[in-house]
């Protein structure tokens, strides 16, 4: 290995730092360059594509809560052709990693969008969002089912040869189960978590404040949440984890690494502060000293340890 | 000029009337930006505020931003002082362009949308040609703001409040109406609530060119969320929506549905 104190592998995926932006909130790349420098991000997880163009939902589609966001944009996106044809060309130029999410009604959707996605060039990973309403289950989540999670894995697996990440809902009962479900169908890494249901009032308008009434939380308020998720699925699966959920600053980002991450993903708080990824990749060497860990690597599922010898 | 993330100095604050405040910062780059734009600022909360620029004066290289304090970002901005340094993304979105200089010129502002407006007719009153006549209404008196700045620069605005407490009685509704009488091929520029827009772009709908700059709620500021639409007028192309933090926030008014 480099002697980089910050490289990570993921599924396959050689990584020089374990910062990554967030899907869905660093839309295909463009948007943020003039702010933010793609190539020094370990990866860029792109908007999630589906086979079609999906409208989205209407708006106000964000509402901001204490210490979080509330969104609901409804995943809308041009569809694969689109992202192939007309964002992906500036993702591969920008000299970074790049992860694309997907995102489907069916099985059959997600299948079709990633085997798209395979005559591409310059995708390094597929993130797969089960949080997606299943239309032939009468609309629950993928994500909310062993084994429809399973059955979208396997779909997806049996399509491409690049590492497959499946993205966890925290909008379930037993996320461990979910875990399990899809690593024996063939997921090379998890990442997690999803945002967590939720909804606001307008007071004023006497009505929900979103637009499609309920949305997901993002933000500092679900990051004990997020953690949680990591910590125990980290405990009951042997591949690689990436954690999701409120990471701020390069303390949160060790949090998640002792919790069992191998790396994380940065979301809703670029937008207040576009440069903060990088200012965390910069601080990430200097706090991991404090903590006495060599590098990145020392830290992956040191909290762990600590549960094995509290157990009688 | 290309949008950046700068951090400037509050150069001058002032309380212009009971709960609105106008912060100027000095930022010669800044200051060619276009009426219409905004600045994404950071203040206390999950996301920025985006907030339009009242000023964009190149002479003083003074930008400046008036809003009225509706909330907790608005009221942290409020309480900031001379000297003090505000983190800002901007100059953000697209403004208004530059009006025809052979026809009448209306501008309509409502509120805090009265602000972009006298931006927009600082930078383009000596290029008209034709007539230029300002509305500016709000609910009450104290909220039609930047009045005195119209008339120092030899404007008189048509004012209407609607309890009446300064003015005509009313919404801007009805001067336009009677300007639209007279200058039936008029240019029409508006900013405010988006009742109010919707409201001007019936009124103004067979007429000229009308163009209106939109508010809705943000996350990024920049393009990559999709947070910020608003509907396309024609739902049948792709995308159905347009997003007001860079498609807009200024629209001509058959481009985008207002409900
Ligand atoms: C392009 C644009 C230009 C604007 N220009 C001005 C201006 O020049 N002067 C002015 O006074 N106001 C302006 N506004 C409205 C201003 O952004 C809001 O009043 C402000 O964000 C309220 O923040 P708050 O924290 O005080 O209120 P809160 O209600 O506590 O804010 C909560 C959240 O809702 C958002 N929000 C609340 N009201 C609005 C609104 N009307 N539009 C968009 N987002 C909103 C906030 O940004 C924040 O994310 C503009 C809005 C847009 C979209
Ligand atoms: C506006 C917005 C849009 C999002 N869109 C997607 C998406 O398209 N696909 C996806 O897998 N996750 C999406 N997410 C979830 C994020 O990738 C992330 O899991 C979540 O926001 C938690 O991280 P954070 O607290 O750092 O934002 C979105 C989040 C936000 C705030
Ligand atoms: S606010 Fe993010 S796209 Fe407009």
């Amino acid at each position: 290995m480099s002697d980089n104190p910050l490289a990570v592998e993921v599924a396959g995926m050689a990584l020089p730092n374990p910062i990554i932006a967030a899907s869905g909130t660093f839309g295909f790349g463009p948007e943020y360059a003039p702010y933010v420098n793609l190539a020094r991000l370990g990866a860029v997880a792109a908007k999630g594509v589906s086979w079609d163009p999906w409208p989205g939902n209407p708006p106000p589609r964000v509402w901001e809560t204490a210490a979080g966001l509330l969104n609901s944009i409804g995943l809308q996106n041009p569809g694969v052709e689109v992202f192939c044809r007309e964002d992906l060309p500036f993702l591969r130029r920008a000299q970074t990693r790049v992860i694309a999410n997907v995102i489907g009604r069916t099985i059959d959707e997600y299948a079709r969008v990633v085997e798209r996605l395979e005559r591409e060039a310059g995708i390094d990973a597929i993130e797969v969002n089960i949080s997606c309403p299943n239309v032939k289950e009468g609309g629950i989540s993928f994500g909310q089912d062993p084994d429809h999670a399973a059955a979208v894995t396997r779909a997806v697996r049996a399509v491409t040869r690049r590492p497959v990440i499946v993205k966890l809902s925290p909008n379930v009962s037993d996320p461990v189960a979910i875990a399990q479900a899809v690593a024996a169908a063939g997921a090379d890494a998890l990442s997690a978590i999803n945002t967590v249901i939720g909804m606001a009032i307008d007071l004023k308008r006497r009505r929900p404040a979103l637009g499609a009434v309920t949305g997901g939380l993002s933000g500092p308020a679900i990051k004990p949440i997020a953690l949680r998720v990591v910590w125990e699925v980290a405990q009951s699966v042997h591949i690689p984890i990436i954690g999701i959920g409120g990471i701020e600053s390069a303390e949160d980002v060790v949090e998640f690494l002792m919790a069992g991450a191998t790396a994380v993903m940065m979301g809703t708080v670029t937008f207040r502060d576009p440069g903060r990824m990088e200012a965390v990749i910069e601080a990430l060497p200097a706090t991991l000293r404090a903590l006495g860990f060599e590098c990145v690597r020392d830290a992956i599922g040191a909290a762990q340890g600590f549960c094995e010898e509290a157990r009688p | 000029m290309p949008p950046a993330r700068m951090v400037v100095c509050i150069e001058r604050r002032e309380v212009v009337a009971r709960d609105h405040v106008e912060l100027y910062f000095r930022h010669p780059a800044l200051t060619a930006a276009v009426p219409g734009q905004f600045a994404h600022i950071l203040t206390e909360g999950t996301l920025r505020r985006p907030l339009s620029f009242s000023r964009l004066d190149p002479a003083s290289g003074l930008a400046a931003v008036l809003f009225r304090v509706v909330g907790r970002g608005t009221a942290w901005l409020a309480a900031r002082r001379e000297g003090e340094p505000l983190d800002l993304l901007g100059p953000l979105g697209r403004g208004f362009p530059p009006p025809e200089p052979d026809r009448p010129w209306c501008l309509v502002g409502g509120g805090v949308g009265i602000p972009p407006l006298f931006a927009a007719w600082a930078r383009w009153k000596a290029s008209l040609r034709a007539p230029i006549t300002v509305i500016a209404g709000a609910r009450t008196r104290e909220a039609v703001v930047m009045v005195e700045d119209f008339r120092a620069g030899g404007a008189e605005p048509w004012v209407t409040t609607d309890d009446g407490s300064l003015g005509e009685a009313g919404t801007v509704l009805g001067p336009l109406r009677r300007w639209l009488a007279s200058h039936p091929q008029g240019q029409v520029y508006a900013c405010g609530p988006t009742p109010m827009l919707a409201a001007v772009a019936a009124a103004v709908q067979g007429h000229g060119p009308c163009y209106l700059g939109l508010e809705q709620r943000m996350g990024c500021g920049v393009g990559a969320c999709l947070a910020c639409v608003v509907p396309a007028a024609d739902r049948a192309t792709w995308p159905p929506w347009r997003r007001v933090c860079c498609d807009g926030p200024v629209f001509l008014a058959e481009e985008v549905r207002l409900e």
